[in-house]
């Protein structure tokens, strides 16, 4: 019986710790003050994806084909001094653990922004930004089946407005 | 005293006749307690639990668990929006944070670059004169 309840220990420590993702994080901070959160899920992406014209306001940037492909978007940016700390860890870790890989790194004058993805030569599974300040955090996490190609071209042609 | 290889080469009959000769004998008792220990030792083994035993329950305990945290639907959180247009306008914002920071490293690095040019410059001016 010991034996059982150690190895049922150890799988639930070890499954509870790969669970923690985007979402366990948003969850976690979402409700918490002097934190604004948004979060859309894969059913209203669908609903995007099923608009016939999206107006871009630009008419460069086209968001259509990479909205058709993400299946979740969580945001929290933080302005919490108590909770701060601890909300860039448990990202830390969720990049860690999930295998993310780092896509750039700025740092300037005590910030730091770290861009994360994760997937394939052909494929973006999900993308992830970090930015910390000395009172702000910014977390940003993009799950989807994005393509490469497109997401790179669309981040580039944002950048070039 | 015969030598071991001396009794290695003995034939079974011949050990016999050997060991008959010696006059030893076994305990009028030696078989009740060869029984005896044989039935306690069983005895023994049936009373101790074998790891084989709990090793499948202990599976499907672990696969029961694991079964539960992977199937069991948790509740997921309520979208910000409701309207898709204000979704899309909240995407399009944060493809937009997305390329400001992009924007800010590419120019950290842009400034680093023409840090790294200037003892070129001083090096490429002292070797023309």
């Amino acid at each position: 019986m010991k034996h059982i309840t150690l190895i049922l220990a150890a799988l639930l420590l070890s499954l509870s710790a790969l669970a923690q993702n985007g979402k366990s994080i948003y969850q976690k901070y979402s409700d918490a003050e002097q934190v604004s959160a948004v979060y859309i899920s894969p059913a209203m992406f669908r609903l995007i994806g099923k608009i016939p014209d999206i107006d871009t306001g630009s008419d460069k940037v086209n968001l259509s084909p990479v909205i058709r492909s993400l299946t979740g978007m969580y945001i929290l940016n933080s302005e919490n001094a108590a909770i701060n700390g601890q909300l860039r860890a448990e990202a830390e870790r969720f990049i860690q653990s999930g295998k993310y890989e780092l896509l750039m790194e700025a740092k300037d004058s005590g910030q730091t922004m770290r861009m994360y993805t994760v997937g394939n030569d052909k494929v973006v599974n999900g993308f992830v930004m970090l930015a910390a300040e000395a009172d702000e955090v910014t977390f940003i996490c993009l799950d989807g089946q994005m393509p490469r190609d497109q997401f790179e071209n669309l981040l580039a042609s944002q950048m070039a407005d | 005293m015969k030598t071991l290889e001396e009794i290695e080469k003995l034939s079974p009959e011949e050990l016999e006749a050997q060991a008959a000769a010696q006059g030893v004998h076994a305990p009028q008792d030696l078989q009740q307690r060869l029984r005896e220990t044989l039935a306690a030792r069983e005895l023994a083994q049936t009373a101790r639990p074998r790891p084989a035993r709990w090793i499948p329950y202990a599976s499907l305990a672990v696969a029961a668990a694991a079964a539960a945290l992977v199937l069991l639907p948790s509740s997921g959180p309520k979208d910000t929006f409701d309207d898709p247009y204000l979704a899309y306008a909240e995407v399009e914002k944060a493809f937009r944070t997305i390329s400001d920071k992009m924007n800010s490293g590419v120019e950290l690095a842009r400034e680093a670059g023409e840090a790294a040019e200037i003892p070129q410059n001083i090096l490429q001016k002292i070797q023309s004169k």
